[in-house]
């Protein structure tokens, strides 16, 4: 195989040893710096075609940041409850996803993310609306919506028709339709979203809008409004990754258009698939038995 | 309020769950749904009630049939031309590019032939044409009538009644195929005592998984639910076909790569199912249910069959066999053909949880019935 990236045979070929060794014999006989690119994929990659001849990006995929802890830059964190969770519930260190590691606030967001980050672990349990003031929406089993979906820790399974292109993700088993054909308008809100795509070149992109007020981006409060509008594009880089990069619009919360990108990893094992995560049960009694409503006989306690 | 109704519904998410948690606590029979425990059943179905309402209400029946019955007599006209014979020679199937059965597009689980076969019809199986059609007019003349005494979710308004769907007549007399008598067989000992166990509990986790967001209504197996929720779309590709329902978003992922079933410690609410074709007709094996999931009063280790053909450009032919030997005397099986959706075709996020503000009503509304209850014991 030696450094044969093209042939793509296993995962981590592309990964650790080949890579090393030419980077090393390069350092050695050039003195080239650290410029040099130490885990470049192959340039012009050409993807494998559905039957219908479109790029194939079917598959389970995963991206291995930690951005749903922070899309930004950050340091390792003890997580919410840490006197129960302790280290199950610590967060990692990692790099960002957005680029310029800045997101353009305006000045009553940049205060409204501090407050959803104080409030990430409080549960408003109630039967109306101000059960969405409080509280990640991952803690308390809520759609993801994009583009957190794609980042979180979970994976995601493509399927592709030549009309649509539906993503089922694990998390909570909430899918999105890309309509491919002719453009759907956003007849209501969604957390989701309404997406419609069109292929540009290697290139799938998709907008996405029709959101409902309730988006966060990640663990850390940071958010989106109704207003908000996202521009995917997926491009295959190699049998097993793809590169994800969206735009962000949100005239109510940011000062102008904003762009994250990171890569996505395809799962080869035999018997790869997602599961179902339905986390309702999960946090039931999150919910409810504050309420006195879990595992109560609520006729023998009126 | 609307005069011409669209045949399909652009339910908003909050209407979604409002109806939903409402339709379990009133039809305590629904198919497919545990029952509520007795401390949320007292009054709210008795016919004092009901009676209430109605005389609080300016409309009777009648008058809401006045409403809507031009457009429900065209209805019936187009839909009696179509009805559904289980003995007539099936179609052969459409094929998608790749030559397999074509069984993508927009699907309606619905009908008005109860799932048990009355007993006027106890040894007979099958209409005649003419008997189906007049069940049919019957069923949808009655449908159109909104009772006042539930205007306040007059399913009409939305489009979401059944007449208002590409129903059609079937010559069924029931949806259980077998046994022969369409009825459920018997419960066993176990799956009995089972039951009595589950509806002697009180609390959010006896109430059913529809009603606590934790699945939608159909199914697995679907089976057609009180009202016109049953909208479904099948994705299909070489590899997969996957099942989406509009009632909570629930989505099944059939892998056609002869997978073996996960191992029996993985289990799930949707269960483990892997599918194949046998001729025209994609087969799907279900098993490794959840614990918690009792499919009306099913134990985890409930095997589900399901056959999917699409018997006519317009008509996709669902089966099901259910066999759970602790559960029920017998396996028994259903048949419903699903009528081709609508258009304009769409399936709308269904997010349940997200907005259940439901459940704490019903569980407040259940405890306040229970201390009434009480309270009236006491003075007896």
């Amino acid at each position: 195989m030696g450094a044969n990236l093209l042939g793509g045979t296993a995962l981590n070929n592309l990964f650790t040893k080949p890579i090393v060794a030419v980077a090393a014999i390069f350092y050695s006989i050039s003195g080239l710096s650290q410029e040099m690119p130490s885990n470049a994929l192959p340039q012009n990659y050409t993807p494998s075609l559905t039957l219908h001849n479109t790029p194939n990006i079917s598959g389970v995929w995963q991206s291995f940041t930690t951005a749903n802890w922070n899309i930004l830059s950050h340091p390792v964190q003890a997580g919410p409850f840490a006197e129960q969770a302790g280290g199950w519930g610590a967060g990692r260190a990692g790099f960002g996803i957005v680029k310029g590691n800045e997101l353009p606030y305006q000045e009553w967001a940049a205060a409204e993310q501090k407050k959803n980050y104080e409030n990430r672990a409080v549960v408003t349990a109630a039967n109306d609306p101000s059960r969405f003031d409080t509280g990640d929406p991952e803690l308390l089993c809520f759609r993801a919506g994009i583009p957190r979906a794609n980042y979180m820790p979970y994976p995601f399974q493509i399927f592709q028709t030549p009309e649509q292109i539906l993503i089922v993700y694990e998390y909570k088993g909430a899918y999105r339709t890309i309509y491919m054909d002719e453009d759907r308008p956003a007849l209501d809100e969604s957390w989701m979203g309404t997406s419609n795509g069109h292929w540009e070149g290697n290139t799938l992109v998709v907008d996405v809008k029709g959101f409902n007020e309730h988006t966060w981006l990640d663990r850390e409060g940071n958010f989106a409004s109704d207003e908000l509008h996202v521009v995917e594009r997926w491009t295959p880089l190699s049998p097993y990754h793809m590169k994800y990069e969206a735009t962000i619009e949100d005239p109510n919360v940011f000062t102008r258009p904003w762009t994250m990108s990171f890569i996505l990893y395809k799962n080869v094992e035999e018997n790869s698939e997602i599961k179902e995560f339905n986390c309702v049960p999960l946090v039931e009694p999150m919910f409810y038995k504050p309420l006195g409503f879990y595992d109560e006989d609520i006729s023998s306690n009126p | 309020m609307p005069k011409k109704i669209l045949g399909f519904s652009t339910h908003s998410q909050t209407h979604e769950v409002i109806v939903s948690a409402f339709i379990l606590f009133l039809m305590t029979d629904a198919v497919g749904q545990d029952s509520p425990p007795p401390s949320a059943l007292i009054n709210q179905q008795s016919e004092q009630t009901l009676e209430a309402a109605r005389a609080a209400s300016p409309h009777t029946s009648q008058s809401t049939y006045a409403y809507f019955e031009d457009e429900a007599k065209a209805f019936i006209e187009n839909a009696i031309q179509y009805t559904w014979d289980p003995t007539a020679p099936r179609l052969t199937s459409k094929k998608t590019a790749w030559g397999d059965p074509d069984l993508g597009g927009y699907w309606l689980n619905i009908a008005y032939v109860p799932l048990e076969r009355p007993e006027e019809y106890a040894s007979n199986p099958l209409h005649t044409q003419e008997e189906a059609v007049t069940a049919f007019i019957q069923w949808t003349t009655r449908d159109a009538a909104v009772d006042p005494a539930t205007v306040h979710y007059d399913w009409t308004e939305f489009g979401m009644d059944n007449w208002q769907s590409p129903i059609r007549p079937n010559r069924r007399t029931s949806l259980i195929t077998s046994p022969t008598n369409g009825r459920v067989p018997a419960l066993t000992p176990e799956g009995l005592a089972r039951r009595e166990a589950q509806s002697r509990r009180h609390t959010l986790e006896s109430r059913g998984l529809y009603e606590r967001c934790i699945q939608g209504n159909q199914g697995p197996p679907s089976v057609p639910f009180v009202q016109n929720t049953g909208q479904a779309q099948i994705i299909q590709t070489p590899d997969h076909v996957i099942l989406i329902t509009q009632a909570n978003s629930d989505v099944r992922i059939f892998p056609l790569n002869g997978s073996n079933h996960a191992p029996e410690t993985i289990r799930s609410y949707l269960g483990d199912s892997r599918g194949h074709w046998e001729n025209d007709t994609l087969v799907v094996d279900t098993t490794n249910f959840h614990e918690s999931r009792k499919w009306n009063g099913s134990s985890s280790g409930l095997q589900l069959e399901e056959r999917f053909t699409r018997v006519d450009e317009k008509i996709l032919l669902y089966e099901a066999t259910l066999t759970d030997p602790s559960t029920w005397e017998t396996p028994w099986s259903i048949e419903i053909p699903w009528p081709m959706m609508d258009a304009p075709r769409w399936l709308f996020e269904f997010a349940c949880h997200e907005q259940n503000y439901g459940i704490i009503n019903v569980l407040r509304g259940a405890r306040a019935r229970a201390a009434e209850y009480q309270t009236t014991q006491k003075v007896e």
